[in-house]
């Protein structure tokens, strides 16, 4: 066997095989979602959504725009006021809590 | 209309909104399906919140839930991943159908999920929980 035979198949392949594996690492990091992620307490930027199972449940015209995961409008003041009439008075219920 | 669908309607070459938000595609279609089974089952118009809230919190949850069409059948549900926090509010009708301790109950097993970094997967086990216990309507 010539110096350039041992060279190729001692050093050659070897390094072939290292270059495969990162690249498909790499690939594999890009394509797998795993950048975007929320992770408790780290802070998570994203556009907000908002699901309806039907988006014509949404009250006020500009709200039909804001179809299942479109961001969520200001609130104009007419629109708030609106909302201020026809808030029932403590009729909500619910539950909050935090993690 | 499905989050499915308003995909299709914003063409190929621009990304819609929906995939800049926290949720892969394959969590989008099993939310959608949580939401409707939620609200075929019970009658009431269930949605889902996930962003940032004003302070104070619970007052802008409910600004939300108040923007819906009916807002005394409607139960929201609104995530606030920065703020960690949860906020579920139930119209006069529904809370009727889900009374405040079993929203209670809901949003601690969501926090359970949230907290170990499972935002859909709590969103829809506490989806099916409180459509379970509301019932048919």
């Amino acid at each position: 066997m010539s110096v350039t035979e041992t060279l190729l198949i001692f050093v050659g392949i070897p390094a072939a095989v290292v270059l495969l594996i990162t690249g498909m690492v790499f690939a594999a990091n890009r394509g797998g979602g795993g950048a975007k992620r929320y992770r408790p307490g780290r802070r998570f930027d994203f556009t907000p959504v908002w699901f309806l199972g039907r988006p014509e449940q949404l009250a006020d015209s500009a709200g039909t725009a804001l179809a299942a995961g479109a961001q969520a409008p200001a609130l104009t003041s007419h629109k708030q006021e609106k909302a201020g009439i026809e808030a029932p008075a403590g009729g909500t219920g619910g539950a909050s809590d935090r993690w | 209309m499905t989050v499915g669908e308003k995909r299709a309607e914003a063409g190929t070459d621009t990304p819609p909104d929906v995939l800049d938000g926290p949720f892969s595609t394959r969590q989008l279609l099993r939310i959608d399906e949580a939401l409707r089974l939620a609200d075929q089952g019970t009658g009431l118009v269930f949605s889902v919140y996930v962003g940032g809230l004003d302070e104070p919190i619970r007052e802008h949850a409910e600004r939300l839930h108040r923007q819906l069409a009916e807002p005394d059948r409607s139960v929201l549900i609104a995530v606030s991943p920065n703020q960690r926090q949860l906020e579920v509010v139930t119209g006069r009708y529904a809370r009727k159908r889900i009374p405040d301790t079993y929203a209670k109950l809901a949003a601690l097993s969501m926090v359970a999920s949230f907290g170990g970094g499972d935002l859909a997967g709590g969103i829809i086990q506490g989806l099916d929980q409180l459509a379970s216990h509301a019932g048919k309507g």
